[in-house]
């Protein structure tokens, strides 16, 4: 592979770099992108590839991975981002990525970006990965706020003493882009030959044995570049490494003929005994000495660093006694008005055109063709309709509810939630980021799930991922505004019925956080006692949001992904529905012989057959509970002209027209309470389901996930309808 | 009616004498597990100079001399023991298989310790259990994903995949001089009584302590600032080296719970009691001796904090900021 007649020929590793989900066939170079969180490295990687971009995961891994690419000169370059670390060397599944991804893939040039205002603190990484390769360019960002600061920072001597280009640079606003893509391509086509700076350990006798083992290794592997690198890992017993020095080839080289792998790996473990249970402290000491040094010889304050007093006092207030916790609540109620206002117009927009229009003049076009009226049924009645439902029922409120957390998110204001609400998540056994994933779950479910990413500690992310199901999600609100106006409100006198209903409704919500707490706090007393757990909160500097950034990122990956899935979901959802509903046994639908024999035991839970088929088979999404509650209560009692036809969703206008449904089919005041009971505590929908499953990797935990709150559920109910029978 | 109900599951599931513990161990070839004990505490002896006769192992082991015997006699069978006199000694095979047996442990203690969120007095329960359930290639896989330790928890050397093992260093606590510092390299787990009482006192592998007196009855040290006594039969529990000019010292007076907001410090460094991932975790971020950090505020419940640690707001728990160990900065000037 690296070829020393051709100097200007790619270096990256092709086989390896397939492996790791990296196609290479229509570009020369391959570029990696490292860096500290917070530095800047997303607007980088935009403002390099543009559009060009897509988003996806790592291979076997939940964790996401962004590639793009770009043209410079003659050469076609791919970009891929990996993920935001401190450091390469813990076992965290992040760095273990971003390690393998540049050691084994080998990229052409490494670009590390760096925050000029922590220069010291991304030295730390950069120096690392300096140990693995010789190819890099570091990305000095964020030289305004720098500026702002009073920081200077001599950038031709930190090219020097780290031995690569160094660029200062504005991702934001594009500066010191060209300079940029001109040092990759030196770097690239061996134009620029980078000398990096290799790492001394500070006390001599250790210093030594890394030594010893590196001359050791240098009779087996003559010629590899980075037998430095190579030696601290055997040191550190990283696995991979064992194996490969034991297979006898590292990368592309392979160990001399007649020498001896074995004894490299025997001396290794020797001088590990001597060497004590301290050497990763005493490796990360150095460095970050090394780091001290370098950043003391390179940076100048002016005056005194009272300049990042802006953020002390943004946060003085945010996170006081006084201020901190209506601040939020304020913050996150009008996320939510705005998400409620805001989603009512697109979402009958998107209801009249794909469901009011869109299905008779589906309908129409099948029947026009001669299409047999069960395939008409089977897909245009049934998948298509549900799946339009679900379509103009989530995608409005996520298309803003998602894109707002994400700018709090951006600005740098939720991990400050987080700060504030940690005391509380503590005492239950769970991490404060939680209430930024339960918050999440109001939105939608599944993307809470998916935003247990943040939570870095696998006993709290498991906790967080079980109990996210009981915040009650978008899909579930309409049904509770909708029985508690109808049945609660009607009870009440008539002007406090608007009051007491949204009572109602806002306390099922606080119901459900509180069994949230209840669960997590279960959960890490039994269940999850013996899962490792691990603590630690950036908070990261506010800044302002990346708007259009910030509007596109968060719909690609939070709300068409999941409501992707939930299309998926709903597709033969709605086949089955339909054909429930038409295909008759004995004269009678299959429904209707589930709901006669599902009705004694369901009325034990107070609840009733129509009700628990209807949760059944709107498993793909909550939005479907309603519309199927409805149709099967017609389909049962025979009611005439209701429905616009056998096994159809339908949904009324008025809420009168429902509430006489109902009552014809038997509902009381106790039915509709333990149908909103129900509806907060039930199984996740498949989509939810599905997810957890992608995250955990694990069928115990979506199992138990699943079937917790359906057994808390009917517990609940049960107890109710004992009450008030 | 209701206290009976609540007493069936915890005779079941009680921990070490619950009836789910009692028959999972008579499941487990009781027999095998006795003669696999027997060759662990031979190990034992044999690694530390001591000599080992029947009686010893019926005490170590927990069961009657006939018993024993008999386990011997099998152990003889299979060539893994002979007997010299009252002397047990093992064979060549019965050191490979001793081994064996301690490697899987220690990994499992390490396992224990590093990846999950079990109590520290539980690890050698737990690992006298798993020992002889686990075989050897899930334990070299496991050892892969931890980082191939070599050290385990308590500080003991784990044997090697190929059966190496290192000379033992060191000297019990009583053997170092008065006035001389030492560093603990071993905490000895055997019997949990005694390991409970030194994990109680704050005493752990990679401490520095000094001999301040000794005498028959008591020995009096410093460790971490603070006056320690401990009998010296307790002590021959405690493995200690000299401290060497290179040695890696910190000075754990002042834990970072203790300083005020506002007041800037130096890290001197991590107690050896925070393990695993959320000790790389704060190395990672930057908490690594000779670094400063500043407490900045607090949340409004009064934690977590947020410490500036080179120049990032960075929160911690209070179960953090106590294993986090720093130095006052002084004002030469």
């Amino acid at each position: 592979m690296t070829n020393s007649e051709c100097k200007s020929c790619p270096v990256h590793h092709e086989a390896h770099l397939r492996a790791l989900g990296i196609d290479m066939s229509r570009y020369d170079f391959v570029v990696a992108l490292a860096g500290n969180p917070n530095t800047g490295k997303s607007t980088l990687f935009n403002a390099l590839t543009g559009l060009r971009q897509h988003t996806g995961n790592w291979p076997g891994k939940t964790v996401a991975r962004a590639e793009g690419a770009f043209a410079f000169g003659e050469s076609r370059y791919k970009v891929v981002d990996l993920p935001g670390t401190y450091s390469l060397l813990s076992t965290s599944t992040d760095e273990e990525v971003a390690r393998d991804f540049i050691l084994f893939g080998k990229p052409d040039v490494t670009v590390i970006v760096v925050d000029a205002t922590r220069l010291q603190r991304s030295l730390n990484l950069v120096l690392q990965i300096l140990e693995i390769t010789d190819r890099a360019v570091l990305a000095l960002n964020l030289m305004d706020e720098a500026g702002r600061h009073g920081i200077e920072v001599d950038v031709r001597g930190l090219s020097k003493a780290l031995g690569v280009p160094v660029v200062p640079m504005v991702a934001r606003s594009r500066e010191g882009l060209p300079t940029l893509l001109q040092m990759i391509d030196e770097v690239a086509t061996g134009a620029y030959r980078c000398k990096p700076r290799r790492l001394k350990m500070e006390r001599r006798v250790v210093e030594e044995m890394v030594c010893s083992l590196e001359e050791k290794l240098a009779e087996v592997f003559p010629g590899v570049p980075n037998l430095r690198w190579v030696a601290l890992r055997l040191l550190e017993g990283d696995q991979s490494m064992m194996e490969a020095v034991s297979e006898g080839h590292l990368g592309a080289y392979e160990a001399l003929p007649e020498s001896e792998p074995e004894e490299v790996l025997a001396l290794a473990q020797e001088l590990r005994w001597q060497l004590g249970t301290d050497f990763h402290d005493e490796l990360m000491e150095s460095i970050f000495s090394e780091a001290a040094k370098i950043a003391g010889k390179v940076v100048r304050m002016e005056g005194k660093k009272e300049a990042f007093s802006l953020d002390r006092a943004i946060d003085r207030v945010v996170t006081s006694r006084l201020w901190g916790f209506p601040i939020m609540l304020g913050l996150l109620a009008l996320v939510f008005w705005l998400t409620i206002v805001g989603a009512n117009y697109p979402s009958a927009m998107l209801s009249g055109l794909l469901v009011e229009r869109g299905h008779p003049f589906l309908r129409d076009l099948f029947l026009s063709v001669g299409a047999p009226a069960w395939l008409t049924g089977l897909l245009i009645d049934g998948a298509y309709l549900s799946a339009a439902w679900v379509v103009s029922v989530m995608l409005p409120p996520m298309a803003i509810f998602f894109p707002l957390f994400t700018l709090l998110e951006d600005f740098g204001y939720l991990p400050r939630v987080s700060f504030n609400m940690d005391r509380l998540f503590k005492r239950v056994g769970a991490h404060g980021k939680q209430a930024l994933t339960m918050s999440m779950g109001f939105g939608c479910n599944a993307a809470g799930v998916v935003a247990t990413r943040v939570i870095d500690s696998p006993r709290e992310r498991l906790i967080a991922i079980i109990t996210n199901n009981f915040a009650l999600c978008n899909g579930r609100w309409p049904l509770q505004i909708l029985l508690a106006t109808v049945f609660i409100g009607a009870v009440a006198p008539a002007h406090w019925a608007g009051v007491i209903s949204a009572a109602a409704v806002v306390g099922v919500a606080v119901l459900g956080i509180l069994f949230s707490l209840a669960v997590s706090w279960a959960l890490s007393r039994t269940v999850l006692k013996g899962e490792a757990s691990a603590f630690s909160l950036e908070l990261p500097p506010y800044r302002p949001p990346r708007f259009w950034e910030t509007l596109y990122t968060s719909f690609i990956e939070r709300t068409l992904i999941v409501l992707w899935r939930a299309v998926v979901f709903a597709l033969p959802a709605g086949m089955v529905i339909w054909l429930l509903a038409n295909v008759h046994v004995g004269g009678l639908p299959l429904a209707e012989h589930f709901i006669r024999a599902a009705d004694p035991v369901a009325m034990i839970f107070g609840l009733n057959g129509v009700i628990l088929l209807a949760y059944l088979v709107a498993i793909p999404a909550n939005e479907l509970v309603i519309p199927t509650i409805l149709m099967l209560t017609v389909m049962h009692l025979g009611m005439e002209g209701v429905a616009p036809g056998q096994g159809v969703l339908f949904e009324l206008e008025d809420a009168q027209g429902i509430a006489e449904i109902f009552t014809a089919g038997g509902w009381t005041l106790l039915t509709a309470v333990n149908v909103m009971l129900f509806s907060l505590l039930h199984n996740p929908c498949s989509t939810t389901i599905y997810t957890i499953y992608k995250e955990t990797g694990s069928a115990k935990w979506t199992a138990l996930a699943t079937f917790l709150p359906i057994g808390l559920g009917l517990l609940v109910c049960l107890l109710v309808a004992l009450v008030a029978g | 009616m209701l206290s009976g109900l609540l007493l069936v599951p915890l005779l079941v599931f009680m921990p070490e004498k619950g009836l789910w513990t009692r028959w999972r161990r008579r499941r487990q070839n009781m027999l095998r597990v006795w003669m696999e004990d027997a060759l662990k505490a031979l190990y034992n002896c044999e690694y530390k100079g001591i000599s080992c006769d029947v009686g010893g192992l019926a005490g170590r082991l927990g069961i009657s001399q006939d018993r024993v015997l008999q386990v011997l006699q099998k152990l003889r069978d299979q060539s893994l023991v002979k007997t010299e006199g009252e002397q047990v000694l093992l064979t060549r095979l019965g050191r490979s298989y001793a081994l064996r047996i301690i490697r899987i442990h220690r990994i499992w203690e390490s396992y224990l310790a590093n990846e999950t969120g079990m109590a520290e007095t539980d690890w050698h329960r737990l690992a006298d259990l798993r020992e002889h359930e686990l075989s050897m290639e899930e334990v070299n896989a496991l050892a892969g994903r931890l980082g191939n330790p070599v050290f385990d928890p308590h500080g003991d050397p784990i044997p090697s995949a190929t059966g190496e093992l290192p000379r033992p260093k060191g000297m019990p606590l009583r053997d170092l001089p008065e006035g001389k510092e030492g560093i603990i390299i071993h905490l000895e787990d055997e019997p949990p009584e005694v390991y409970a009482q030194l994990v109680a006192m704050g005493l752990y592998p990679g401490m520095v302590v000094r001999m301040l007196e000794k005498d028959d009855k008591r020995l009096r040290f410093e460790a971490h600032g603070e006056e320690l006594l401990l009998a010296p039969l307790l002590s021959s529990n405690v493995t200690v080296r000299a401290l060497e000019e290179e040695d890696r010292v910190f000075d754990a007076g002042l834990s970072l719970l203790e300083v005020p907001l506002g007041e800037e410090v130096e890290v001197a460094g991590i107690s050896r009691a925070c393990r695993g991932q959320q000790r790389r975790r704060l190395m990672d971020l930057g908490i690594v001796r000779g670094n400063h950090i500043k407490p900045l505020f607090r949340a409004p419940g009064g934690e977590p904090t947020a410490y500036d640690v080179l120049g990032a707001s960075i929160a911690l728990r209070e179960e953090q900021a106590k294993h986090i160990f720093v130095k006052r900065i002084q004002n030469d000037k």
